[in-house]
């Protein structure tokens, strides 16, 4: 799907009329600001040439050539938004800064926490110029604390979240997600879900408040069960692959061609008869050794490499296909070629959107995935901002600046 | 401009962000989660459990490693904060009382099989007609239409199918998965970022919404830039070793695992080099000094098998004589990102989640235990996270909810007695 750059936007969406000023960049703090793009809010995203968005220099880059604005991971994260470039560290910057928040809703930012205090730009300063602000801070460990002031990256927030360490298989180092998970879903789902719950008590009470999301605090509480298995039973978890309790097998399977991979989950000894038919019942497998669920999982090593044999010759979709139509859990190991160009469910939900932006031309963007019926909007609209394309944009709308003004600014290092 | 204008300070109230919002949370697979952050600002959520318990009370693990549907501390965790009533959903009387219930509700969050609860005459279209505020929120696999809808689908297979788990693991053997149904929980993350921007849409203009969310679609949106790096570069992105090249990855350390980012390229780390290098220096390693030559600069180096074995040699017997917590003070000392692997028991000893005061304690009734567990996600200062009760026992809330719909006591028992509640 399409979409022209100049949509207009859906009356239907959910946040239409609220303004952020947003002071995020590379991870969580750009996600958590696109989710609320994405539902209408009007997000300026304040950046400078002078210290760039560090993603605006990450792969990968349209026809692979470098340069600010053409990098995909930014575009990703940014699509939405206005970019307005303003130099917070010249001494003229904070009073226009201040201006953008007085008219503005929620001021969100992830820098290392002291820095919006250091440029004049804290909480309480926000409160003297729009007292009823929400103030969203995102950081590793939250803003106060011995270990607040350490920075990282969404893969540290994993390490010192224990995820990293409960996940890979046993016997070898911790493989993690292979991302840096914490800053895709679990900060910027828990940052935007406070920003709302914080919007409704706002317009129940008229009063703002201030949020302090700590990255690992927002990951650790997804790894709950982990931690009470610890603190009640003294039982410290360690990793177990694909392994599942209660499921057995449950495993990746080779298939045919390079790198191609099928999961497989048995849940009951319904879908276990269901796999073995589909196998064709080799007899390694239909021996009384793994009749029950309890002796799969007592020999699940043995089984794994069994069933690998039996899969290996086997067209991965095809053999999906076919194990689904016996009612069992199986799905292709997809890349994310095959996501973009051979999956159907996320085809038919609309999931990749080619928006043309300025630069990059035509190029790729992922919808949320949820869709707020019964009339679900258009929730991609704008392309990735060009760094400083919407500056004269805001100045005149938001700020109330003249061209001649804005010129002089830029002359003098402040918008820029 | 009118910055003098305003006067106050930060406000000061100690309120609840969601108050008055009431939420029935049918149980299942899905929905945990979503229901708990709900629950966890002060919305009123009811858990809907069959008569014979909710599944999520069979997992383990179990307070003493004693199953018993009482015990299982995945549910005192996603369910703490919440009520419970039984009721049978199958049982055409049951799906009577859900209808009743469902009237006086805001938001109602299910994640039975696309189409079972219209099956039951329970779903969005049945509901609204007469409640068209409602936030009917439905959380499944694939979505609530489309080709593979009819799919079975574990967490495994969603994570397969969203992309994340070919990311996942080690380049020499099958893609291994991230740890804890991470699948289901991002789809009830989004879940809940969904019934929140329809709550704000509902209590605006009187319509709710009914929100459609796709767990395998949630999945796809933790894949980084690997879409990008497909359409952008023609490249598809695959899991990558322990340690792709010198300096960035996981090590082995004398009590555990770090995890370590000191290299030239990816995002802002060419600043990290140099004070890592300078750390081994003044630990007195052996060989260090070298690592400061230009070429350690160069990712088409520090990516070669020859350097990776170079920086092993000078760095691992400096890692090995110290502890993730020794290397960890250090490397904030020298400002790169260098952080341990937390196990589960490192994160209750940690000063800063202490500081925080993250862990709380929850009464366990049934044990007459005390569970220490995660807190708040976040923190709102107005309006602050709190845990009002603990997971509530089967149908613990029944002769407390029910009557108020109007049922009397005797019908409850009735209802009871007919295995309805």
């Amino acid at each position: 799907m399409v979409l022209s750059q100049h949509a207009v936007d859906d009356p239907n969406l959910p946040l239409r009329g609220v303004r952020v000023a947003d002071f995020g960049w590379i991870g969580v703090g750009s996600y958590t600001t696109k989710l609320l793009a994405d539902h209408g809010a009007e997000v300026t995203k304040i950046e400078t040439s002078t210290y760039l968005d560090s993603l605006r220099n990450a792969a990968p880059f349209k026809d692979g050539i470098k340069g600010i604005n053409r990098s995909g991971y930014f575009a990703e994260r940014n699509a939405n938004k206005r970019s307005l470039t303003l130099n917070l560290k010249h001494p003229s910057a904070r009073s226009l800064a201040l201006r953008l928040i007085a008219g503005s809703d929620v001021v969100a930012n992830n820098f290392t926490p002291g820095t919006m205090e250091r440029l004049g730009l804290g909480y309480e300063d926000v409160c003297q110029v729009r007292p009823d602000i929400i103030y969203i801070s995102m950081s590793m460990h939250g803003s106060d604390g011995p270990e607040s002031r350490q920075s990282g990256y969404g893969l540290t927030v994993a390490a010192a979240s224990a995820l990293y360490y409960l996940s890979g298989t046993p016997g070898r180092e911790p493989s993690g997600s292979g991302t840096n998970y914490p800053d895709h879903i679990p900060s910027p789902c828990h940052a935007a879900f406070a920003v709302l719950a914080a919007l409704r008590h706002r317009s129940r009470t008229g009063r703002g408040q201030r949020i302090d999301l700590a990255e690992t605090e927002s990951t650790i509480a997804l790894i709950g069960p982990a931690v009470l298995d610890f603190t009640v039973n003294g039982c410290v978890q360690i990793r177990s692959g694909n392994k599942v309790k209660g499921a057995a097998p449950s495993g990746v399977y080779p298939c045919l061609g390079e790198d191609r991979w099928i999961a497989i989950t048995i849940v009951d000894d319904e879908s276990w008869r269901a796999l073995l038919d589909e196998l064709g019942s080799p007899e390694a497998l239909t021996s009384a050794a793994f009749a029950s669920s309890v002796s799969r999982q007592d020999h699940e090593d043995e089984l794994n490499r069994l069933i690998a044999s039996r899969t290996r010759g086997r067209d991965a979709y095809d053999l999906m296909e076919r194990l689904q139509a016996r009612g069992v859990a199986a799905g292709v190991v997809q890349t994310a070629e095959d996501l973009i160009v051979r999956d159907c469910q996320l085809k038919h939900r609309n999931h990749w959107i080619w928006l043309d932006h300025p630069e990059m031309g035509r190029s790729i963007y992922s919808a949320q995935p949820i869709r707020l019926g019964p009339r679900p909007q258009e929730t991609l609209r704008k392309p990735a901002p060009l760094l400083g394309q919407h500056t004269r944009e805001v100045c005149a709308d938001l700020l109330g600046l003249g061209e001649s003004e804005v010129d002089q600014l830029i002359n003098d290092g402040v918008l820029i | 401009m009118e910055l003098s204008r305003a006067k106050a300070g930060p406000p000061q109230d100690r309120g609840v962000a969601l108050e008055g919002i009431r939420v029935l949370e049918v149980a299942g697979t899905f929905g945990a989660y979503a229901g708990r952050l709900f629950a966890g600002l002060g919305a009123d959520v009811v858990l809907v459990e069959p008569p014979c318990g909710a599944t999520a009370r069979t997992a383990g693990p179990f307070v003493g490693d004693a199953p018993a549907p009482e015990n299982s501390l995945t549910f005192a965790y996603l369910h703490a904060g919440k009520r419970s009533v039984t009721l049978d959903l199958e049982n055409p009387e049951g799906q009577q009382v859900f209808r009743r219930l469902a009237a006086a509700m805001d938001v109602i969050i299910e994640g039975e099989p696309a189409g079972v609860m219209a099956s039951r005459h329970l779903g969005y279209e049945d509901l609204s007609a007469a409640h068209p505020s409602l936030v009917y929120t439905s959380i499944t696999p694939f979505g609530q239409t489309g080709p593979c809808v009819g799919y079975q689908a574990t967490d495994l297979v969603l994570l397969a199918l969203g992309g994340l788990l070919y990311l996942g693991g080690y380049p020499d053997s099958e893609p291994v998965r991230v740890y804890g149904d991470q699948a289901i929980l991002a789809a009830d993350q989004y879940a809940a970022v969904g019934t929140m921007l329809s709550i704000l849409g509902a209590e605006a203009n009187g319509r709710g919404r009914h929100v459609d969310v796709a767990a395998q679609e949630c999945v796809a949106m933790a894949i980084e830039n690997a879409a990008q790096y497909f359409e952008l570069e023609g490249h598809v992105r695959r899991r990558v070793p322990p340690r792709p090249e010198a300096g960035r990855g996981v090590y082995e350390c004398r009590d555990g695992y770090i995890h370590m980012m000191a290299v030239p390229r990816g995002v802002g780390a060419a600043r990290y080099w140099q004070p890592m290098v300078q750390m081994l220096i003044d630990g007195g390693s052996e060989g260090a000094e070298e690592l400061l030559k230009p070429q350690w600069l160069t990712a088409e180096w520090t990516a070669t098998e020859e350097a990776k074995a170079a920086f092993d040699e000078v760095f691992m017997p400096f890692a090995m004589r110290h502890t993730k917590a020794q290397l960890y003070e250090a490397a904030q000392e020298y400002h790169f990102p260098l952080c341990p692997l937390s196990t589960p028991a490192d994160l209750l000893q940690s000063p800063q989640l202490k500081h925080r005061d993250y862990f709380i304690d929850v009464p366990h009734p049934a044990s007459g235990r005390s569970l220490k567990m995660p807190g708040a996600p976040f923190k709102l200062d107005a309006t602050p996270w709190r845990v009002q009760r603990p997971a509530p026992m089967l149908g613990e809330h029944n002769r407390e909810i029910y009557p108020p719909f109007g049922f009397s006591l005797d019908e409850v028992e009735d209802l009871a007695a007919k295995g309805v509640i």
